[in-house]
């Protein structure tokens, strides 16, 4: 599998992989969103319904496009989220 | 037997009302948490078989052996007869929590093959790989060879899932459910995953989503391959999880002695 796919996924890029097709990598790039979004909300709905759902869609797909998740557990994405919050948070205060 | 996959949503139901001959859940969702509902499922006699989600066989990280051996010592604490996972990667060499597709060549059987034999080692047993729903894939191979290679060359076994095989064949035209399983060697097959798929008009084609009844065609073929080949027929059901009476009627249509 090349790196290609994966950078496409986490919309790292919007060029399609060689020998992939445009329809099928934009279901898996939803896929993953989805995935995300779904168990960030279960731990923080009230931070969706404060940003609405433009500034949500934007915030989680930055939390993709900069993931490296190791934990064999979906349920630690949240760790991560919190994490990728300091991270940025502090970015922004550099 | 006929099984269903026993999810979150089920946990406030009477499990004896559920006419199931066992039943298999993802051990990611267990492992840190109280087993006590695992170990009633067995008490009442019916066996819960583990199905994973991480162990990313097709993805390029280090196969995770502490993780196995966990796996392992929960196969041993519940008495599992079944593990597998899916012929997929979850990711890069990183986890994205779901399922992407790995390129049907030769030089993927290899290297596949070879993480596949590596976890069976770890796991002191052999395990099944589940065909995988795919929504683009490239390579030079069908996927029955494909899988077909990979099994033999791991010596495992196949768990074998009808309805990704007819949602691949709605989303790619490729091979019917009935060429599909005609070019199978069955001896290696474990048993059968079945369940439903539902259309995505945003995203133009079918998504494995497990929250629908399952295709008559479907369970027709469960009804065959299970007479022919006395393979036990797990229904899936993870989305939009209904109500106890609509599972047992899924269950009910899955009984060799339905005929749809």
């Amino acid at each position: 599998m090349s790196a290609a796919f994966y950078d496409y996924v986490r919309g790292l890029t919007d060029e399609v992989p060689d020998g992939y097709t445009l329809q099928g990598m934009r279901v898996y790039r939803y896929l993953v969103y989805l995935g995300a979004s779904q168990m960030v909300e279960a731990c923080h709905p009230q931070l969706r319904e404060q940003l609405g759902e433009d500034v949500w869609r934007l915030l989680i797909e930055d939390f993709i496009r900069q993931s490296a998740w190791n934990s064999n557990y979906y349920g630690d994405l949240e760790n991560e989220f919190r994490d990728y919050l300091v991270r940025t948070t502090a970015a922004e205060t550099v | 037997m006929i099984g269903v996959g026993y999810r979150r949503e089920m946990r406030d139901w009477d499990m004896s009302a559920v006419n199931a001959d066992f039943f298999e859940v993802v051990p990611e969702n267990w492992l840190r948490r109280d087993r006590a509902p695992l170990h009633d499922l067995c008490a009442s006699g019916r066996p819960v078989f583990l199905h994973s989600v991480s162990l990313n066989l097709g993805g390029q990280s280090v196969i995770n052996e502490a993780f196995l051996r966990d796996i392992r010592a929960l196969l041993d604490e519940l008495g599992s007869p079944h593990y597998s996972d899916h012929l997929a990667s979850s990711g890069d060499a990183h986890q994205l929590y779901d399922l992407f597709p790995i390129p049907l060549t030769m030089a993927e059987v290899v290297r596949v093959s070879d993480r596949i034999r590596r976890a069976q080692d770890i796991l002191g047993r052999r395990m099944a790989v589940e065909n995988a729903t795919w929504y683009t894939n490239c390579g030079n191979m069908t996927e029955t060879e494909f899988i077909s290679r990979v099994a033999e060359r791991a010596d495992c076994q196949i768990l074998l899932d009808l309805n990704n095989i007819v949602v691949n064949h709605k989303n790619h035209g490729l091979s019917t459910l009935k060429e599909f399983v005609t070019e199978l060697d069955m001896s290696r097959v474990s048993y059968l995953h079945v369940a439903g798929h539902e259309f995505n008009d945003q995203l133009g084609m079918y998504i494995d989503t497990h929250s629908q009844p399952v295709e008559t065609l479907t369970a027709q073929m469960a009804h065959e391959l299970s007479a022919k080949h006395g393979l036990n027929v797990l229904l899936e059901w993870d989305n939009d999880v209904p109500e106890l009476d609509v599972i047992n009627q899924e269950l009910a249509c899955l009984q060799p002695s339905m005929t749809t």
